[in-house]
């Protein structure tokens, strides 16, 4: 056992070191000149592979044992940080990946030099470990300090190409994002002084109220006015980082002055992660005091989301600024599906926080190629992409059209749940309105895509697609959101169904596993879902 | 004997004014001045309450913050804003009398918050005032940023928000382990070089540090 649990954790440490050692290897390389580029292009693939596959290692820890400890009580994972783990995990290795085939035609054409693409690996391999500190620690300052790092870390992405745009959103990124994550310091220093004041008196060390896990088994005596002051400025704090009406204005720019690599990391990611930490404060909120604000909270933030990004996805001509709006509306559809809460809610929150991934990966990656290939971002300007690069025409009508919601792609699955969620909890009215919302995106979607792919291609543009290394890797995000779209894998299932579960009630633990890996049948999963409830098809099946 | 408690009260009045004269001061080279009177009035606030209520931590807090925040902050700010010059990002979007009036709302708005809110340690030395203050000028902070035309000012902002989070820190939390104060500066002071860095990419680029130039993006 003491093995087991010492293997766990040197997982743990070597996953914190791989991305931070792989970050400062590429900026080393940038003292190679042009030479560098062969090792750092290496150094990025051995480095994205090896991240990846000690994450998989780290997820079947957290499935085996249900959670995990390293550095005392400082590194912690549970079902719910190993489902954002997957996504990283994920997302990282392929936009990674795909960062080969993309760079590698910036550095040809002369947009970027070698050392700033050394520059490029670095910072995007010290994103992935802060947001891997935000996945990961227990520690509640430690968290907010990993979502602060995290802007600080990308805002170098979004302004690398030194463009007055860039550099635009680069400042608009920050300030909003310090700003608005500042907000989150202060609810961070609100919850721990709460719980330590709650726990010296008890009788325990008041320093412990440091650790998430601490604080969720002492719950009682916090002061209910402090705690929902404290939640209004997490909400708004993390919600800032997480894209959530009305303090997104910095998503937009940045995700799109930012190259596409990093763009699809930036929304298929770190909008999750800061997430992550809303939710562990949501839990911890919930537990403490009786109050349904926080849950009004995200009904009602969630909704407006998506509401405000529906007109401009609807209206936005730059494709990669509709897709930035699609974010917002896709984590402001996550917050509604908490809103809505119950075991269906927050089964649908958690499955489309994959789902959103995978969809906002691939279009993002596409979007690159498209950018590459006409040199514009312009809707009305792009044409005829199955004649001039057919195979990322089709990935990208096929993520578009999966990320509208048209089965049998995944984000059906969730947008679905999401509206059964709202029937269930008698939400009627704000159901029709979701579904409204939901039409006149994919509207928009449906319109993006025949104006696109369709059409005579431009002479100037020759009929050729971009490389292989930025195909592959959306191709297989492509694959991935139709094997979660018509069966889900069981793993995955288990490792929603148990994030659910820690939401709902707090209990870390991946009930009665089997080392089952066949697929559920969709169909089937739904129809528990509906009929039984997650929590109990949780503990039944597994 | 002197009354700690009125004293701490005392002071967290110098503190709405000094974080008010940072927002509303004209010459940005003016305001990192203040700034550091301002972090030098916190840093004797951390003593008194340490004093107060025995916590030895605050004392090293006190003594990190005279480095971080009075010393290198400001000087970072002040040897930027001395090489950065541009007349047309001067002033304030919002008045100043507007600014005093909302400074004003926010702190009559917090001392009802920090009259309902059951703490041992802020009911025992009644510490009321010292809680709003803490609430109030973060809020000042955030006014700080939406009411500058100078993007490098918007970074007082910051700074002033990160002071209220500190004090309340202090305040409530003081038995807190001395990494957490460290990881919480060091964050904020690499947030302000990230900033000051951008602000002069931005600067040397695109000439400018009016916050209402950058209308590149919009939609």
């Amino acid at each position: 056992m003491n093995e087991l649990l010492s293997n766990a954790q040197m997982l743990l440490y070597l996953l914190l070191a791989t991305p931070f050692i792989t970050s400062l290897l590429s900026f080393a390389c940038s003292f190679g000149g042009k030479s560098a580029r062969g090792p750092v292009n290496f150094i990025n693939i051995a480095g994205l592979t090896t991240l990846f596959l000690i994450a998989l290692a780290v997820i079947r820890e957290v499935y085996t044992k249900g959670e995990v400890f390293a550095a005392g009580k400082w590194i912690y994972l549970d079902g719910l940080s190993a489902l954002f783990l997957l996504v990283l995990a994920l997302l990282a290795f392929i936009t990674g990946l795909y960062s080969y085939g993309y760079m590698k035609h910036e550095v040809d054409h002369g947009e970027i030099t070698v050392t700033t693409l050394c520059y490029y690996y670095g910072f995007s391999h010290l994103f992935i470990f802060t947001m891997l500190i935000v996945i990961t620690t227990n520690n509640l300052i430690l968290m907010w300090a990993g979502v602060e790092a995290t802007t600080l870390a990308s805002a170098f992405l979004v302004g690398i190409y030194g463009q007055n745009s860039s550099l635009e959103a680069a400042w608009k990124y920050i300030i909003i994002c310090t700003v608005g994550v500042a907000f989150g310091l202060y609810g961070t220093v609100l919850v721990y002084s709460n719980a330590s004041s709650a726990m010296a008196a008890a009788g325990l060390d008041p320093a412990d109220a440091i650790f998430w896990t601490e604080v969720m088994q002492h719950t009682s005596g916090f002061d209910h006015t402090l705690m929902l002051i404290a939640f209004v400025f997490v909400f708004i704090g993390f919600g800032t980082k997480s894209g959530i009406f009305p303090l997104h204005a910095w998503l937009p720019d940045a995700h799109s002055e930012a190259p596409s690599p990093t763009s699809a990391l930036l929304s298929a990611v770190l909008l999750k992660c800061a997430f992550l930490v809303i939710l562990r404060y949501y839990i911890v909120i919930n537990r403490s005091i009786e109050s349904d604000m926080p849950q009004m909270m995200m009904l009602a933030f969630g909704c407006l989301s998506c509401l405000v990004a529906a007109f401009f996805i609807v209206t936005q001509h730059d494709l990669k600024r509709k897709l930035a709006y699609h974010s917002v509306q896709n984590m402001g559809l996550i917050a509604v599906g908490m809103g809505f809460g119950g075991p269906i809610g927050v089964f649908a929150a958690m499955i489309h926080v994959l789902n959103h991934s995978l969809a906002k990966g691939l279009l993002f990656c596409i979007s690159g190629n498209v950018l590459l290939k006409y040199g514009t971002r312009d809707t009305r300007v792009v044409k005829g992409m199955l004649k001039a690069m057919p195979f990322s025409a089709i990935l990208l009508a096929g993520g578009a059209l999966g990320l509208g919601g048209l089965p049998p792609f995944n984000v059906f699955i969730s947008e679905f749940l999401v509206v059964l969620a709202g029937i269930e909890t008698n939400n009627f009215v704000l159901t029709v309105v979701l579904l409204l919302i939901l039409m006149m995106v994919l509207g928009g979607l449906v319109h993006m895509v025949g104006s696109t792919i369709f059409g005579e291609r431009p002479e100037q543009i020759a009929k050729k697609e971009l490389g292989i290394m930025t195909l592959l890797p959306t191709g297989a995000l492509l694959i991935m959101m139709l094997i979660m779209g018509v069966s889900i894998p069981k793993p995955v299932a288990n490792i929603v169904h148990t994030a659910t579960n820690i939401v709902l009630d707090g209990n870390s633990s991946f009930a009665q596993i089997k080392p089952d890996t066949r697929p559920i049948p969709i169909q089937g999963e739904v129809k528990a879902i509906i009929f039984e409830g997650a929590s109990t098809q949780t503990s039944q099946e597994f | 004997m002197f009354d700690t408690s009125a004293i701490i009260n005392n002071l967290a009045g110098l503190l709405v004014f000094t974080s008010l004269m940072v927002v509303i001061c004209k010459k940005a080279t003016t305001s990192a001045l203040i700034y550091s009177v301002q972090s030098a009035v916190l840093v004797l606030v951390f003593i008194s309450i340490g004093h107060m209520t025995g916590a030895g931590e605050l004392y090293t807090w006190a003594a990190t913050a005279v480095f971080t925040k009075v010393v290198l902050v400001p000087l970072i700010m002040y040897s930027t804003l001395s090489k950065l010059h541009d007349p047309e990002a001067g002033g304030t979007i919002i008045s100043s009398a507007v600014l005093i009036l909302l400074t004003t709302l926010i702190m009559i708005l917090f001392f009802f918050v920090a009259n309902s809110v059951e703490i041992p340690i802020i009911r025992r030395h009644g510490l009321e005032p010292l809680l709003a203050v803490s609430l109030g000028h973060f809020m000042i902070g955030v006014m700080c940023i939406v009411s500058q035309r100078n993007i490098m000012k918007q970074i007082f902002g910051y700074c002033l928000m990160e002071n209220g989070a500190h004090l309340t820190l202090a305040l409530m939390a003081n038995q807190a382990p001395h990494l957490v104060e460290i990881g919480i500066t060091t964050d904020a002071i690499f947030a302000v070089i990230v900033m000051v860095y951008m602000a002069r990419r931005i600067y040397a680029t695109i000439h400018t540090l009016n916050a209402q130039d950058l209308t590149a993006l919009k939609g």
